[in-house]
């Protein structure tokens, strides 16, 4: 079995397992996540992608294996302590906090992790979350309460969300479904524009129509294991993948 | 928009229902000088009286408040808190001969520990284990106190511990003690204001709409709630301690420890707007003023043969169904809505979501179901 080395990339996964019971969703998986590249992590429904993503981003304790962040072993830790260290996550169900406005939402994740704090005060938190609220095209609704957003409204409130906890990765979890095809493009373009300034980016999907045009490389798993590795190109003409997809017409 | 701290200190700059709630605090200040214009002799000083207790309760309800009211966490058994500073100062002052003031802050130091000691381990769990706790450990703490009766008093309760102030004849007293009440009652909803509109009381009720979205967002839910509940239990603890030092109260079970007074200051607060410090003030107030005036009614029930005085506890309960019903974010909230739309500035924007009793029903819901589906 290949291991990686802690520092063989940003984010270095090592025989990550997750078991619920006697289900196992994630089967000793490895991957690296190179810095500054767009990945995608593609599967079927069920095939572990979710739940991989949440051991990695502290929402489960995985059963064994390694993470490692920035060469740091990261394996385990606390959700929130892992958006500290840089790597932040969108939320395939998307989880706006109702009772508030959209600039109040991205705010909050501005705000401190301290309990007595002053620069909420100082106008400058609002100022940076006004900024990001355009960021992510939402500038015109930033006094709306996310239940009067459209559903693309609710992602890019996600993006804006993790961005202003100012990430050098970002997790995006299934984005592009339920979104028209012209959503999908302007999401692609902000997902690159990101890229470019610096932000390495893993992408979550089990459609790869939307997505191959949009990654650099992808990993597909299959019942929690992966089964290909490679360029948008590779990814395409692999058999197993097709095997996975069903004979291949899918993709 | 200039959200500096100067402007949100100048008086004139406030919106109209702080502006409101100013005028209300200083017509409280002038209490005994009204008093005395509206009642002659000896019954002005009993009301005055009614008011200062009346102070305390609102005390306790924005203690509750600060942590329930805010992160959605109920503690059933706030109580607890109120009886550790209150006995504790008691018992420091009549065992140990420490001075009540000394004696206060020690009270409060012991209701901050006992925050400590039950908030850290129930409060790293997403759920409501706070509740389950905070409904036995009440229930423990007067089993202590009935056990060893030697020195708790068991359901009587201690001897009053030396005033706060001396003090010399019974106009003086009332005067003297509405003040300290007062001015702890200014001081407490000034921190407790102050925590609840910084950054960190934004964290606090995105605790209670969702804790994995705070957590996404890089801050720690665990220490915030924590940190909230060990503050509502000094305030609480504090506000005990001094009460027990006033000749209005005394350290009885009755009045600091039964389940019945954790249950009135959620009441209270539910009553007056859960989440917003200012209406668990003024529920609490309003419902020990209300309840004292109550039991001066001699009117019998008929059928019943129980004076509606007895009543009190019942006719809040069905009371407070009636209002969650009707009116779901508390007198408070409803106000401002009411008065805005009186004004005539449209506060519709500032309307969206759910009140914080339906957020917290919702939390229950999900811990009941199995949580969320993600």
């Amino acid at each position: 079995m290949t291991e990686y080395a802690p520092d063989d990339g940003l984010l270095v996964l090592n025989n990550l397992r997750k078991e619920f019971g006697g289900l196992t969703a994630v089967d000793d998986l490895s991957f690296v996540v190179e810095e500054g590249e767009i990945l995608g992590f593609i599967g079927p429904n069920g095939a572990g992608k979710s739940t991989t993503f949440n051991c990695v981003t502290g929402a489960y304790e995985p059963t064994s294996g390694t993470v490692h962040y920035h060469g740091e072993d990261v394996t385990g830790e606390p959700a929130y302590e892992m958006v500290k260290r840089g790597m932040a996550r969108t939320f395939q169900s998307f989880r706006p906090l109702d009772d508030r406005s959209v600039l109040r939402n991205v705010e909050l994740a501005l705000a401190p992790d301290r309990l007595f704090s002053l620069s909420g005060l100082r106008g400058k938190t609002t100022d940076r979350a006004r900024e990001l609220c355009e960021r992510v095209g939402l500038g015109d609704r930033i006094h709306q309460t996310p239940d009067e957003l459209p559903h693309a409204g609710l992602l890019r409130l996600e993006l804006g969300r993790a961005l202003a906890t100012d990430p050098d990765l970002l997790l995006v979890d299934e984005p592009f479904a339920g979104l028209s095809s012209g959503e999908v493009a302007e999401l692609s373009d902000l997902l690159t524009d990101l890229r470019d300034e610096g932000i390495t980016l893993v992408v979550v999907d089990h459609n790869m129509r939307g997505l191959l045009s949009l990654i650099d490389r992808a990993i597909v798993i299959q019942f929690g294991a992966k089964i290909a590795e490679g360029t948008p190109e590779e990814i395409r003409n692999d058999e197993t993948v097709q095997e996975a997809y069903l004979g291949g017409d899918e993709i | 928009m200039s959200d500096t701290l100067t402007s949100k200190l100048n008086p004139l700059s406030l919106p109209l229902r702080q502006q409101l709630g100013l005028i209300a605090l200083v017509l409280l200040a002038f209490t005994p000088f009204w008093m005395g214009f509206l009642y002659a002799g000896d019954q002005g000083l009993l009301h005055i009286r009614t008011i200062t207790i009346a102070l305390f309760i609102g005390m306790f309800a924005m203690s509750w408040d600060s942590v329930s009211g805010y992160t959605g966490q109920i503690s059933f058994g706030h109580a607890l808190f109120f009886a550790i500073g209150g006995y504790g100062s008691a018992l420091l002052n009549l065992g140990w001969g420490v001075p009540p003031l000394a004696a206060v802050v020690l009270g409060t130091v012991l209701a901050a520990v006992a925050g400590l000691l039950i908030g850290v381990p129930a409060l790293r769990l997403e759920g409501p284990y706070l509740s389950l706790v905070t409904l036995v450990a009440p229930l423990i703490l007067l089993q202590v106190f009935i056990w060893r009766s030697d020195i708790f008093g068991g359901e009587l309760g201690i001897p009053n511990p030396d005033p706060l102030v001396a003090t010399s004849g019974f106009a003086q007293e009332t005067y003297v003690f509405f003040y300290v009440a007062f001015a702890l009652f200014v001081l407490i909803l000034a921190v407790l204001l102050a925590v609840t509109r910084s950054d960190a009381g934004s964290v606090l009720t995105a605790i209670r709409e969702d804790e994995d979205a705070v957590a996404a967002s890089g801050l720690n839910p665990a220490k915030f709630k924590t940190f909230a509940f060990v503050l509502s239990a000094s305030v609480g603890g504090l506000a005990g301690a001094v009460f027990v030092h006033t000749p209005m109260a005394s350290p009885t079970p009755s009045q600091l420890l039964a389940q019945t007074v954790s249950i009135e200051v959620i009441i209270a607060a539910v009553l007056g707007g859960m989440g917003t410090i200012v209406g668990a003030a003024l529920g609490g107030m309003f419902l020990s003023i209300f309840r004292s005036q109550l039991s001066n009614v001699d009117f019998v029930v008929p059928g019943l043969g129980v004076s509606v005085g007895d009543l009190d506890l019942v006719i809040f309960a069905v009371g407070t169904l009636i209002i969650l019903f009707a009116l779901p974010g508390g007198v408070l909230r409803w106000g401002i809505v009411a008065g805005r739309k009186l004004v005539g500035s449209d506060g519709a924007a500032a309307d969206g979501g759910r009140t914080p009793v339906e957020q917290t029903l919702e939390k229950f819901r999900e811990f009941f179901r199995g949580g969320r589906d993600d």
